[in-house]
């Protein structure tokens, strides 16, 4: 992608601010999902917005599938940006997916980052012995397959009528937001994510996180914050926001807003 | 002599394959130059055709497609053409007509796809054809606004509002504006009306200058406004087009405050304007007093004025008596006033339990309204739709008619006491002799008797819509509809406690192989069962009550509805559904109208009695409730199927815009909008639809109202669709999906709300993936 990088995946920089907030949105979703946080934060800071390469919103074109097999193709994507941009210190908002390459970036540039803040994070979703990531193996195939399903409906042009209704309900709310993406990329994605295990390196993280976290949210349960919290290598936070799912700054704007700033300004 | 192939089969029957040989509905006219190339049509030479079959096809053609005015006009030529076919049939062809009776038959043709067809059949046919064509709507890419059709040199309504990416600067895509302005200038020298999308005042600074003759101007947009000086998205046009007659602000998104400045600093062009359209649907704030009166006053030449209006006195200066009376004398000439107040705008219904006034009188007084009649002698066509208590309107309305004798029109809002109906005469509104529409919204005491006096007063109604008049029954729209038989064509029901959908459909009976335009509420149940007790009559007796006499008196008029209501009573509580008339067909009935509440299903409506409809064309549904606090549906669709009885419906709005629930974070335990979608359209696709105009439910709370992936999937079954139109956004992949349809020609996705989502954040389809969507859409061989 080179050159172009900044086009491609639609970087954008707004506000007024001297201080530089990068938000990071999750999966299936884009840059707008910030829309409703974003007016709290134009005065203060210089905010540096972009879409994941497997957003809905970037032309599948760039979406090279040799290349993006792991999270570390994620983490150059975003170290390259912020290098195009020649920023030298950033608060980071990472949700979800983001909140994993956030937390890689940092491990790797840890001068780039003065604090992390992550949103609906989890190092692993899996299930494991003595770690509870909120999905089983079994649940996850689930998934997996009513994802194929949507693949093989988006390739065959059927009907998906099953796609959506019919995963397992602790699953829901997750998958609803994978099928915003195109469904192979989607599949591609997810089975990268859900491969994926932070645990290992999540000690060799220096700089402050701070752990935000919906009281009730199907695909991060709590127990992972607070885990999170022992095992993040730098000066850690919880928070724990009074709502239900896995994007409150969707369903709860102006909760997550107030927690975010309290976050940034400590 | 034929140098353009065209597919003709050799026999009579040709004209009824004629209009399906060709593409494109809305016009994308530089494309057309190219379709050869992606046909795959027999190159059939007509020479090779009898010529006899060539004559009559082509008239029959011709004919078939005009409109209902010309076809008196156009059957002359017909006739006389045959006579003179008869004479010498063998050496006499179409093509031997001069150029004058052939290009007044072609401008007689309005139907676009015809005009297509027509205009490939030859050179001379193509030449006439684009001579004779005055209406053009350009879809297509911005991007190749360069390429822009320079055949059209005859246009002279000109619509540019309706380019993908919808809502998109129309000039921004161009390296060089001014070039493009010029271009199209060239392209339609002739343009006098100009219908255009208007993100910021730049593309008119271009654009006005170059048509300085323009007639009528449309403005378009919904998205926000651009943070610029009070009156500039005007000022480009006033300065420039200083004939300017008609403009229109319906859906353009402004602030109240921008007219008045920029109409006041060109004090000519506001003086020529004789239509102004600011019933703004796209704004929820309506014209104060002062702006209202500034406005009229520095445009005195108004013949026709509709404006949304703060009538509710406890705001600062509302509009009351005395704006009315000012406004009349600012404008004496007009022949159309509609001011609505913006609540009503809103299409938000009226509960059905309360007694029908509102809490607050308007402040309008009966006595001025007189004034105001006295005052607009010219009038035509009157809307006052307000939202708060006129009492004692009857007196006032009683001499409308003497005051303004061409009243056609007339449209009153929560206007009480307009025809009380007593002592057997007729008073108030029925005494408007000369109405052909009448609407009523909101009139807490009109009766069933009321009715009976409009009817037999008002004899010209061919209109009449009837919206939250509680009192009204079965019976007194069965009167009206046994009176005005031989007019009444369109009818509207919405919102009578006593009139569900079944009971409605059977007041109609009267006027049912008439009636051709119709909306009801999808009503099953029945909300005031308790007030009419049953008893042992059969519904067969309502048979009975007489049918297709005009009444001769009074009298007898009132001990007719008196026996009807005793044998309705009879019967509503006896059969809640279950036709009445299974033989008799609505004949005539082209336009269903249909307002559902979330969560009810519509398999109903055939058995309420709408079971037989052999021309019904276009229907529209709107579903409207908060789904988030309804249980789960108990079937797996809506019943979209059940419309498939009607053999000619091939138009639907399906507006589910309503609808609001969650997109993207339900609790657990709820659904959320996609299965919504999934419910509502589920077996579309058995429907044979042509145009299909949907508005995918809506989460408020994120501005989110996006196609989800069902319901891409069941779109993608309805696989005769020609044009899809979404009022909402959608993923790129997801519109993918509608690929799979063999005929579609025509996709866009219409984001006509406020505020539409500004592109730079929209979620989902953004200018790329809509121009990647359309290039694999076009890209594709297409089937006729």
């Amino acid at each position: 992608m080179g050159i172009n990088l900044l086009e491609a995946l639609n970087v954008r920089v707004v506000g007024s601010g001297e201080k530089i907030l990068v938000l990071a949105h999750g999966f299936g979703t884009d840059q707008s999902a910030w829309q409703r946080i974003l007016p709290f934060f134009l005065p203060h800071y210089r905010i540096i917005l972009y879409d994941l390469v497997c957003a809905g919103s970037v032309n599948p074109d760039y979406f090279d599938f040799r290349r993006y097999t792991s999270l570390d193709a994620y983490v150059d994507d975003l170290l390259n940006i912020l290098d195009a941009l020649r920023v030298d210190r950033c608060y980071y908002v990472g949700h979800s997916v983001s909140a994993m390459i956030g937390i890689l970036a940092s491990i790797r540039r840890p001068d780039l980052f003065i604090k992390l803040i992550l949103l609906g994070a989890s190092p692993r979703f899996l299930n494991d012995k003595n770690y509870h990531g909120g999905f089983e193996q079994g649940e996850i195939e689930k998934v997996f397959s009513a994802m194929e399903a949507n693949y093989e409906a988006w390739v065959n042009g059927f009907a998906p009528l099953s796609v959506g209704a019919d995963v397992p309900a602790a699953v829901q709310e997750f998958s609803r937001t994978l099928f915003n993406m195109r469904p192979d990329i989607t599949l591609f994605v997810s089975r990268t994510v859900f491969n994926s295990d932070l645990r290992g390196v999540l000690g060799l993280v220096r700089i402050p996180c701070c752990i935000i976290q919906s009281a009730q949210d199907v695909s991060v349960p709590v127990s992972v914050a607070a885990y999170l919290k022992n095992h993040l290598g730098g000066r850690n936070t919880v928070e724990i926001l009074h709502t239900e799912g896995h994007l409150p700054h969707l369903s709860a704007p102006n909760l997550l807003a107030r927690v975010l700033q309290r976050a940034l300004s400590r | 002599m034929f140098r353009h192939p065209i597919c003709l089969s050799p026999t009579l029957s040709v004209s009824h394959q004629f209009p399906n040989l060709y593409l494109h509905g809305y016009a994308l006219p530089w494309v057309t130059s190219n379709l050869y190339k992606r046909h795959e049509i027999q190159p059939v030479s007509l020479s090779s055709i009898p010529t006899t079959s060539v004559v009559k096809s082509s008239y029959k053609f011709s004919c078939q497609n005009l409109t209902r005015k010309s076809r008196e006009r156009s059957n002359w030529a017909h006739g006389e053409e045959n006579c003179g076919m008869d004479k010498d049939s063998i050496d006499t062809h179409i093509h031997d007509l001069p150029d004058v009776l052939l290009s007044n038959i072609f401008s007689l043709v309005s139907d676009t796809r015809s005009r297509n067809a027509m205009s490939l059949v030859c050179l001379r046919w193509h030449l006439l054809e684009r001579l004779t064509r005055t209406s053009l709507t350009l879809r297509g890419n911005i991007r190749d606004l360069l390429f822009v059709p320079t055949c059209f040199r005859s246009v002279t309504d000109l619509d540019l509002s309706l380019l993908s990416p919808w809502g998109h600067p129309l000039l921004d895509f161009s390296p060089d504006p001014i070039l493009l302005a010029h271009l199209l200038h060239n392209a339609f020298p002739s343009v006098v009306s100009l219908t255009i999308y208007i993100r910021s005042p730049a593309t008119l600074y271009l654009l006005a200058p170059r048509w300085p003759n323009l007639f009528h101007v449309k403005l378009v947009r919904w998205h926000q406004r651009s943070p610029t000086p009070l009156g500039s998205d005007f000022h480009p046009l006033f300065e420039n087009c200083l004939s300017l007659s008609s403009l229109d602000l319906s859906h353009f998104y402004c602030w109240t405050e921008d007219l008045q400045p920029a109409l006041e600093t060109h004090p000519a062009t506001a003086a020529s304007l004789s239509r102004l359209d600011i019933l703004t649907y796209t704004s929820s704030a309506g014209f104060r007093s002062s702006e209202l009166l500034a406005i009229t006053a520095a445009c005195p030449n108004l013949h026709q004025l509709l404006a949304a209006c703060v009538f509710d006195h406890r705001y600062v200066d509302f509009v009351g008596d005395s704006t009315l009376l000012a406004l009349a004398s600012n404008c004496p000439q007009l022949s159309l006033l509609h001011l609505a107040d913006i609540s009503v705008l809103s299409n938000a219904r009226t509960n059905l339990e309360d007694d029908g006034f509102t809490a607050e009188d308007a402040g309008i007084s009966h006595a001025m309204l007189l004034d105001l009649f006295i005052g607009l002698p010219k009038l035509e066509e009157l809307a006052l739709d307000i939202n708060q208590n006129v009492r004692d309107a009857g007196p006032a309305l009683e001499l409308l008619h003497s005051k303004c004798p061409r009243l056609k029109s007339l449209t009153l809002g929560r206007f009480h006491g307009i025809c009380r109906a007593v002592d057997s005469k007729l008073d108030g509104v029925s005494l408007c002799r000369g109405l052909e529409s009448l609407s009523i919204r909101n009139c807490a005491d009109l009766t069933d008797y009321s009715l009976t006096a409009i009817s037999l007063g008002c004899t010209r109604l061919a209109k009449f819509e009837i919206q939250g008049c509680k009192r009204i029954t079965e019976i007194g729209i069965r009167t009206m509809a046994h009176a005005l038989q031989q007019t009444l064509v369109d009818v509207k029901i919405s919102c009578c406690k006593h009139l569900n959908a079944v009971r409605s459909l059977r007041a109609l009976e009267p006027i049912q192989d008439k009636i051709q335009r119709l909306h009801i509420d999808c009503e099953w149940r029945n909300r005031s069962q308790q007030s009419e007790r049953s008893s042992s009559h059969t519904p067969s007796k309502l048979m009975n009550c007489p049918t297709g006499k005009r009444f001769a008196n009074w009298e007898e008029e009132v001990s007719c509805s008196k026996k009807s209501k005793y044998y309705s009573q009879m019967d509503s509580a006896n059969i809640s559904y279950g036709s009445l008339f299974p033989c008799k067909s609505w004949a005539q009935l082209q336009h269903l109208s249909l307002w559902i509440a979330v969560g009810e299903l519509l398999t109903p409506l055939i058995l309420a009695g709408l079971d037989n409809c052999p021309a019904l064309e276009e229907i529209q549904i709107r579903v409207e409730g908060d789904c988030r606090q309804q249980p789960k549906p108990s079937e797996l669709a809506f019943g979209l199927s059940c419309l498939s009885s009607y053999p000619r419906l091939s138009k639907m709005h399906l507006d589910c815009g309503g609808v609001i629930g969650y997109a993207l974070t339900a609790p657990s335990g709820h659904m959320d909008l996609s299965l919504w979608e999934r419910f509502y359209l589920n077996k579309i696709g058995n429907l044979n639809l042509l145009e299909l105009n949907y508005w995918p439910p809506q989460d408020t709370d994120v501005n989110h109202r996006s196609l989800s992936l069902p319901a891409a999937g069941l779109l993608a079954e309805c696989s005769t669709l020609r044009k899809l139109f979404i009022h909402g956004t959608a993923n790129e992949h997801l519109m993918m999906f509608l690929l799979k349809i063999p005929n579609l020609r025509d996709v866009q996705l219409r984001e006509d709300y406020y505020p539409a989502p500004e592109n730079d954040t929209s979620t989902e389809m953004r200018v790329d993936s809509c121009c990647r969507f359309e290039d694999a859409l076009n890209s594709r061989q297409i089937p006729d």
